[in-house]
């Protein structure tokens, strides 16, 4: 990210969001809001107003593990680093104000429209962690019973507990520890797809990271099937068993909290072994739940007019041959915002967004087939059907009668099926070549 | 579609190719059973 803000030409606008796309690919114009930091840039992120911030409210960025200020930096490596206020949490007191040397605090910044034009777009929305509903295998129920990128805040050396692991409980180190895998995933009531692998291996990452940490610690896997698939993941895998980490191939049948002590009773059943059901007691439960569309996939689908496959992620051009492309050329997507994928799949994706963008906008000419939807302005009664219909969004009613756009028009033919003059033909798809179709197929019967 | 997924269907259905289902008029598929066929299918 510092790199990307530090490369001449590149610009990049954090906290804001897309409002609306307009346009066609070499010509798309982009509405963005640069939400209101209520801190100008002269701040240098020094840290002087949150240290005075008598304030609090959710850390995001530690998933609300630890409180942060209503002033504060979204997290440690924050590019570019700036601080901004949470006016839902700001009592306006003022102290920051005083305590800044820059003078970058300013209450009264307003939300910023910027406006630009780019020639394509890369849609990078990544994912966000499903969140099982309340009192799923005691989530959000018993305190101890957290979720995978919690503990991956809990582990991370500038997270809440500065990487020592402690349960939320009362703050001890736990002797033992349960992780569920495929919780929210190859599930039917849930979420059916997998989630690439991704949750078994963070899984096998932080299994080891424990025991390295704290080789005293119990480590218990209940996993489906481990998806080690990809390169070294195997050897990874194998890896963390041997290190003693004990995986049960398990559904969990049973999940209740000692009131007294906050630790777990899990009833499981080794499938693998034993065929009997039994109760283990745990300190801590870590849930690897599913990977989900980002939050807001919704509303940039509708300002893109992408399509979603049934999972929720965006579709591509096509699933095996052209995973890259939508239907909308000029749009490409990038990394989880069109499918489950680790880093690595991740950047491969990303990388290819980006050259077959290259390849678009590097020549000064679009090639489009002519097979396109034409208009006969004499029949048109401008009733704007084929407006209503169009899923490209191709065609508008002017007043001199509707009016197709060939670049964004893919020539699917919904405008004149719909039109009630038969004022719209598609070229090389005439109605009359059809009918001598007909014809001809059922000559003989 | 029924040639990639390996269906059998029956040698009495004849398939015209269309760009998109949404391309179908009702006059199409009326004209088809005018002149003589038994049903239509649009599949996509």
């Amino acid at each position: 990210m510092l790199q990307t803000a530090r490369t001449p030409g590149l610009n990049l606008h954090t906290y804001s969001e897309v409002e609306e796309v307009t346009g066609f690919v070499g010509n798309f114009k982009v509405k963005i809001r640069k939400k209101a930091r209520y801190v100008n840039n002269e701040c240098n992120g020094c840290g002087a107003c949150w240290e005075v911030c008598p304030a609090y409210g959710y850390n995001e960025f530690n998933e609300g593990l630890n409180p942060r200020r209503a002033i504060y930096a979204s997290f440690a490596q924050a590019v570019p680093m700036l601080a901004q206020i949470d006016m839902t949490q700001c009592i306006k007191c003022g102290l920051c104000i005083k305590a800044c040397e820059v003078e970058a605090i300013d209450f009264d910044q307003e939300d910023e429209i910027l406006e630009i034009e780019v020639g394509s777009i890369v849609v990078a929305t990544g994912w966000d962690e499903y969140e099982p509903e309340t009192g799923y295998l005691g989530y959000n129920v018993y305190p101890n019973v957290i979720t995978q990128l919690k503990l991956e805040r809990i582990l991370a050396p500038n997270g809440p507990t500065v990487g020592h692991l402690k349960r939320p409980s009362d703050g001890k180190e736990p002797k033992n520890v349960l992780f569920i895998q495929c919780v929210g995933s190859r599930d039917l009531t849930r979420k059916t797809y997998c989630s690439a692998g991704v949750c078994c291996m963070i899984s096998v990452k932080n299994t080891k990271l424990i025991k390295q940490h704290a080789p005293h610690i119990d480590v218990t896997v209940a996993y489906m099937d481990i998806r080690a698939a990809g390169k070294d993941y195997e050897e990874y895998f194998t890896a963390s068993r041997k290190e003693g980490i004990k995986y049960i191939r398990t559904n969990v049948s049973r999940l209740q909290e000692d009131p007294e002590t906050h630790n777990l009773k899990v009833v499981i059943q080794n499938t693998v072994g034993t065929t009997k059901l039994k109760e283990f007691e745990y300190d801590l439960v870590v849930l690897s739940c599913a990977m989900m569309p980002a939050k807001g996939i919704e509303k940039i689908s509708s300002i893109l007019k992408l399509e979603k496959s049934h999972d929720g992620f965006f579709k591509e051009f096509h699933s095996r041959l052209n995973p890259i492309d939508t239907k909308i050329p000029g749009i490409v997507l990038a990394g989880v915002s069109q499918g489950p994928k680790a880093i690595s799949d991740s950047i491969v994706q990303g990388r290819a967004a980006a050259s077959s963008l290259a390849r678009l906008m590097m020549k000064d000419k679009y090639r489009i087939l002519l097979i396109r939807a034409t208009v006969d302005n004499e029949k048109c009664a401008k009733c704007g059907l084929c407006q209503l219909n169009c899923p490209y969004d191709a065609i508008k009613v002017e007043p001199d009668g509707a009016e197709v756009n060939e670049i964004l028009c893919r020539g699917c033919g919904a405008c004149l099926a719909n039109c009630p003059s038969e004022a719209i033909t598609l070229r090389y798809y005439r109605e009359p070549q059809y009918e001598k179709q007909i014809d001809a197929i059922l000559e003989n019967i | 579609m029924a040639g990639t997924i390996r269906a059998q269907y029956p040698a009495t259905i004849r398939p015209i190719r269309i760009n998109c289902t949404g391309r179908v008029t009702p006059s199409l598929m009326m004209r088809a059973i005018g002149k003589g066929a038994d049903g239509v299918i649009v599949a996509g």
